[in-house]
């Protein structure tokens, strides 16, 4: 299975970094998140994690690190997460990391959102 | 000569508004290649405190992606696309900031925004996250947006929506929304 690599920008529309990393089972998700079309954007790498999840099967360690997104990106993370906790349930082994600046107090009440959303543990890891 | 002098008065009357504490002011198209400039200027004009600019960023894009949406007005951009016509206006007070957009709105279809907005103003935060949190589990609106955007407004200002409905004619009306932001 490839990775799945996205260089991000930050130009009239901020396109996130994406590094899915097949062998080390490693996703990361960084950067800033607005977009022309957001839907289109998040459908590769929702497949790839379902890919991933069918066929490699090993265990998953998503890193998000995104410092901005905005309200139908949020949408789009509520899907990525909600098919890690799905993949828990089955048994997988999975570990959610996101990084976010201490001063973002809005980011942290995000964050705790999707924890009660999708009943993933999610590590809070302030930077 | 009258006339002139009428049209002038109304230039410097718009002047000394939209110049009395204003950061940014901008009428027109709200397409890409304007976000992006409006963007850069809030970046810039507020880089001294980091967690206003984030929080009036935030609310910028949601704010004007509506209205890029929603606006009855529009460009036609040629390209078989089409950007709403709109004004926002930020602004800076001793101990706030407020954020205004305006837009002219189909006045039959106006009237699930004030819903929301009404709905949005008698929640706690406790509730309005709780709130946000339903509204995301449901089917998305167009191009992936719509539903939470009000709410996460509210959230980011930490304010009640303060909205007014002008109505111009049986089907139009034009759509203020007010939005302070605390220092």
């Amino acid at each position: 299975m490839e990775d799945l690599i996205i260089e991000g920008s930050h130009k009239n529309y901020f396109i996130p970094s994406v590094n899915f990393n097949s062998k080390t089972g490693i996703c990361e998700l960084s950067g800033e998140s607005f977009l022309e079309d957001t839907v289109e954007f998040y459908k590769p790498l929702i497949s790839w994690l379902e890919q991933y999840i069918d066929g490699v099967k090993n265990p998953i360690a998503f890193i998000i690190k995104l410092t901005y997104f905005n309200t139908s990106t949020s949408r789009c993370i509520l899907d990525l997460l909600n098919i890690l906790k799905d993949y828990e349930d089955e048994n997988g082994e999975v570990v959610v990391n996101w990084h976010y600046d201490e001063n973002d107090s809005d980011m942290e009440e995000d964050i705790e959102d999707y924890i009660i959303d999708t009943g993933l543990d999610i590590n809070l890891i302030p930077f | 000569m009258e006339k002139n002098k009428e049209k002038a008065k109304v230039l410097y009357d718009m002047y000394s508004f939209a110049s009395q504490n204003t950061i940014i002011s901008y009428t027109g198209p709200f397409d890409s290649q304007v976000l992006a400039v409006l963007a850069a200027n809030i970046e810039y004009s507020l880089s001294k405190n980091p967690r206003i600019r984030k929080k009036i960023f935030k609310i910028f894009i949601e704010l004007a992606q509506n209205i890029s949406y929603y606006s009855l007005e529009k460009l036609d951009a040629g390209d078989g696309n089409e950007f709403g016509i709109g004004i926002l206006i930020i602004r800076e007070f001793d101990n706030h900031f407020t954020f205004a957009t305006g837009n002219i709105v189909d006045s039959k279809k106006i009237s699930p925004v004030i819903h929301k907005c009404e709905t949005i103003n008698l929640l706690d935060r406790d509730s309005l996250r709780q709130y946000k949190r339903k509204l995301r589990n449901l089917p998305p609106g167009i191009k992936g947006g719509g539903n939470i955007g009000l709410v996460q407004v509210a959230l980011t200002a930490n304010n009640p929506l303060d909205y007014k409905l002008i109505p111009l004619s049986e089907e139009q009306s034009f759509y203020i929304i007010n939005i302070k932001i605390d220092k």
